[in-house]
């Protein structure tokens, strides 16, 4: 009953509004509408609509809110005074109270509120019509206009009201200025916001849109010079724009990749590297696509005003694109950089660019890194759990080249800095190289497939490798723990099939004691077997009766019990000789290593095991000539007491040089032992400790092929042979040829001496006995048959003239000889080696030379 | 009592009347007291606003201009 009531109350005072809304005008337009008019009810249906569309408010009734709102809005305008008045007249009307006050203060207030925005909206489109009333209004209204106001002059009517109002309030001259800015702005803005939002969308996606094309001469896209537009929003759309160039670099990029991919080498690291950009790219497409239906909406407002744009302003644009052009412009940063980088490269300059302090970067570089560096790491994992070396498009840090068994360790595969990303330490790239090359040295030297083992040991012990790809970019802490383990067990893998299988000490062990003479009863042997042969110009010696010297050399001294693999490896070499040469210039050993001992027992590397040998036969040579003198010296015991019959003078002088030749042997002899000791002891025993111990420790190939070169390098140091001696290596050789010279000297003397003998006994013989043996002397001399038929007086002249021929000569060596000592010895101190002077130490223990030589 | 009612709704129109001037609305007392009838039966002000808004451009007739000079007048 009562809603009824109040249904019809509310109707009434609804057609009571629209009459007053309808009548509402100035004093001139005083008529009253007719309430019966088609006007009038068009009005009210239509009024009820709105009422009946819309129950209840938007916004929660608060009316000290709303009241809030309004102050701040004058206050914001800068009429403070109507604030204050407000502020007033509301606490006024808020404090009102009981029956017959207004019950629904909210909703009045708010009313008002909403009435009083409409009317300014309305003000605004209304004036620049009413100011310039000849260019054109906005449809619809005028539409309306022509409609309601027949009868009226509306543009007359404006006028007078423009000019009415200038006359009367000179206060909206401003207004009216500010008014016509706005129409003129309008004016300008041939192009609405929404289609340059609109186009900056194309833009953005790398298409040309109605109004902002791509400029190739600016290379970005620009707003048409045609279109009049703020010289703000001009730049603004330049700057969001800006997205687009980035966007069309970076997909440019990408499709030019893929389509030289079948063709050219992208590699895989490149192919990772456009699927991460493309990832990253379909994020920024669908925010593309949720902008541009938001493009479409109008923002959803309070009230349906006229001026509810759409949602997207450019400012708006602006704020959304923020993040997504900092990402692009790193991608393009990105594209810029990689466009002509490869495989590690590549990554390496994607990683610097990923050290940035900005965690949004940062992450986002994490993310593409990850992606890009998978086909990389995966490579390494081949590599070092398996030996593979997957790398079609050449983009791995580790590069093979083909090459024979022997080179494979040293030359076989390198590090490639190029390729070398830095977030791999050289050190660590070093030991993945390692790794890798240790598989593939067992498996193709070594013909050994144990390493398998060691490989699937390595990786459930990192416990990451379970997975395909188990790391990626950022776990270089998981890889080095792999790369670590895995070089361990293969590594020690590889030592053991050296040591076990193929025996490489044994194989060094076997080269020093032949090749470096450290089996004295062999080399004694040999050298009395193969002196008489080596003494024969070179031309004339076969090297395979040599040979077979060697192998009767072999079975009479204990190198018999010697392996038979080794033995078998011990050859005979001969050296390209030139006219002149003797055999003991070009003969030489030979130890055959053979693969995979041929990679440390290079062809270089016994070359100059060649060179210690021929120094050292050299030396044994010199002291197997002393050994071969004093043989012949050792009896003179006898020819003191066998001269007694001869002259004094004679006598003496062939005492004399016999004593000057024991000297002179006696002062080699010192030298080439002392020599022949320090080579052997000093050097060669030392060196040969030192090298077992390292090999005891070595821990991987390089460590053993270091220790080698090693060994051999201190060998070669310190037995002159090495650069900085070369000097006193030639003196020495130029004494042992002295030596030698010696030897041949001293043997013609004992000759000569013995033949002395003999005759002096036949003379002596003669005295008693002359027939009986004068028979037997001339069947055994027949050659020096001249002596025999002179007579005492004769022999003892020509005695006296053999011996001051000798020893002249000896004197000569001796004199040459001391000379040359002396260069040798006053060498040795100048010399860098510590075992040098040991050396000195030894030649010259009772300091004999020193005194003899102050300079020392 | 009646009395007393009647004042206080008087003074509350004024109240309002005064307000709407300020903030320039443009209504006249009659309509702004239909209008507070109708918000005390609860019809929601945005509709009200709304057909306020539609009816005036309705009949843009000739001079609405005018109120823009009102708050001088009134305040």
């Amino acid at each position: 009953m009562e809603d009824e009531e109040d249904q019809q109350k509310a109707a009434d005072l609804v057609k009571e509004l629209v009459l007053r809304l309808l009548s509402q005008n100035p004093t001139s337009d005083s008529h009253p509408p007719n309430p019966n008019s088609s006007d009038f009810h068009n009005s009210l249906r239509y009024a009820i609509r709105i009422l009946s569309s819309r129950l209840t408010p938007s916004i929660a009734p608060d009316s000290a809110a709303v009241a809030e709102s309004i102050k701040r809005r004058f206050a914001t305008q800068g009429r403070s005074s109507e604030a204050l008045t407000f502020a007033d007249l509301y606490t006024k009307f808020a404090s009102k109270n009981g029956p017959g006050s207004v019950n629904n203060k909210w909703a009045v207030i708010y009313l008002l509120k909403i009435i009083s925005q409409d009317r300014k909206n309305l003000n605004t489109q209304l004036d620049t019509s009413v100011l310039l009333p000849n260019l054109g209004f906005a449809e619809n209204e005028s539409g309306k206009n022509s409609r309601i106001l027949s009868g009226h002059g509306s543009q007359e009517k404006g006028w007078n009201n423009g000019v009415l109002l200038v006359s009367k309030d000179p206060d909206n001259r401003r207004d009216i200025a500010f008014k016509e800015f706005v129409n003129l702005i309008k004016e300008e803005n041939e192009v609405s916001e929404e289609v340059l939002v609109r186009d900056v969308l194309y833009a953005c996606q790398g298409v040309d849109g109605k109004y902002v094309k791509f400029d190739n001469k600016a290379d970005a896209y620009l707003l048409s010079d045609l279109i009049k537009v703020p010289r703000a929003t001009r730049t603004m759309v330049r700057k969001l724009c800006d997205l687009g160039c980035l966007f069309k670099k970076v997909t440019g990029y990408i499709s030019q990749s893929m389509d030289r991919f079948p063709a050219e080498d992208v590699g895989t690291i490149g192919q990772a590297f456009c699927a991460a950009l493309q990832d990253e790219l379909s994020e920024y497409y669908k925010l593309l696509a949720v902008l541009e239906a938001q493009s479409m909406n109008p923002i959803p407002l309070v009230s349906e005003t006229a001026t509810s744009g759409n949602y997207l302003s450019l400012r708006r644009l602006a704020v959304w694109f923020a993040e997504p052009i900092v990402k692009m412009r790193l991608k393009a940063d990105l594209v810029d950089k990689c466009r002509v980088l490869r495989g590690g490269a590549m990554a390496g300059a994607i990683h610097l660019h990923a050290q940035h302090g900005d965690p949004l970067v940062h992450e986002f570089m994490r993310q593409l890194l990850r992606r890009v560096c998978s086909p990389l790491f995966d490579m390494v994992r081949r590599w070092v759990l398996e030996g593979e070396l997957e790398d079609i498009f050449a983009e791995f840090f580790i590069v093979s080249q083909p090459v024979k068994a022997e080179a494979l360790w040293r030359e076989g595969y390198r590090l490639q800095t190029g390729m070398l990303p830095s977030f791999i330490s050289p050190s660590l790239a070093q030991r993945i190289l390692r790794t890798g090359k240790s598989i593939n040295f067992l498996r193709v030297c070594c013909e050994d497939r144990g390493w398998a083992d060691a490989a699937t040991e390595a990786a459930p012990a990192t416990g990451t490798m379970t997975r395909r790809g188990g790391f990626g970019y950022g776990e270089t802490d998981a890889l080095e723990s792999l790369v670590d383990v895995a070089s361990k067990r293969i590594d020690k893998h590889l030592l053991d099939v050296m040591y076990k299988q193929y025996k490489f000490k044994e194989h060094c062990l076997a080269i020093k004691r032949y090749l470096l003479l450290g089996q004295g009863d062999f080399v004694q042997y040999l050298m009395d077997i193969v002196g008489p042969e080596l003494s024969e110009p070179a031309n004339t010696i076969s090297s395979f009766k040599l040979a077979g010297l060697l192998e009767s050399a072999i079975r009479s001294s204990n190198a018999q019990y010697d392996d038979p693999d080794i033995l078998d490896r011990l050859r005979v070499k001969m050296m390209p000789h030139e006219t002149g040469d003797r055999g003991w210039d070009v003969f030489s050993l030979e130890y055959d290593a053979r693969v995979p001992l041929d990679t440390v027992l290079t062809e270089s590397v016994m070359e100059r095991y060649l060179r210690i040998f021929n120094f050292l036969w050299k030396l044994r040579r010199v002291e197997h000539a002393l050994i071969g003198a004093w043989k012949t010296m050792k009896p003179n015991c006898i020819t003191s007491h066998s001269f007694n019959k001869l002259q004094h003078a004679v006598k003496m002088q062939l005492l004399s040089t016999l004593r000057r030749c024991q000297v002179l042997w006696d002062e080699m002899n010192h030298f080439v032992s002392n020599l022949q000791y320090y080579i052997m002891f000093e050097v060669l025993e030392v060196s040969w400790s030192i090298f077992s111990n390292e090999m005891e420790v070595a821990k991987d190939l390089d460590d053993l092929l270091a220790a080698h070169e090693k060994y051999l390098h201190s060998i070669i140091e310190k037995s002159l042979l090495g650069e900085r001696s070369q000097m006193l290596y030639k003196s020495l050789f130029v004494l042992f040829d002295l030596i030698l010279r010696f030897r041949s000297h001293a043997d013609r003397l004992y000759e000569g001496v013995h033949e002395l003998q003999a005759r002096t006994m036949v003379s002596s013989l003669s005295s008693r006995d002359q027939n009986k043996s004068r028979k037997q002397l001339s069947d055994r001399s027949l050659e020096a048959g001249s002596w025999i038929t002179d007579g005492r007086k004769a022999l003892t002249q020509r005695a006296g003239e053999f011996l001051r021929k000798t020893g002249q000569d000896l004197d000569a060596i001796a004199k040459e000889y001391s000379s040359l000592l002396e260069g040798f010895i006053s060498q040795l101190p100048v010399q860098q080696h510590v075992d040098l002077k040991f050396l000195l130490f030894r030649l010259d223990f009772s300091e004999f030379y020193r005194r003899l030589l102050p300079s020392i | 009592m009646d009395m007393e009612a009647a004042r206080t709704a008087r003074e509350s129109l004024d109240l309002a009347f005064h307000m709407s001037n300020i903030l320039d609305t443009g209504l006249d007392r009659h309509t702004l007291s239909v209008l507070i009838a109708l918000c005390d039966m609860n019809v929601n002000p945005e509709a009200l606003a709304a057909v306020v808004k539609e009816l005036r451009s309705e009949k843009l007739s000739s001079s609405s201009l005018l109120p823009t000079s009102a708050p001088s007048s009134f305040s």
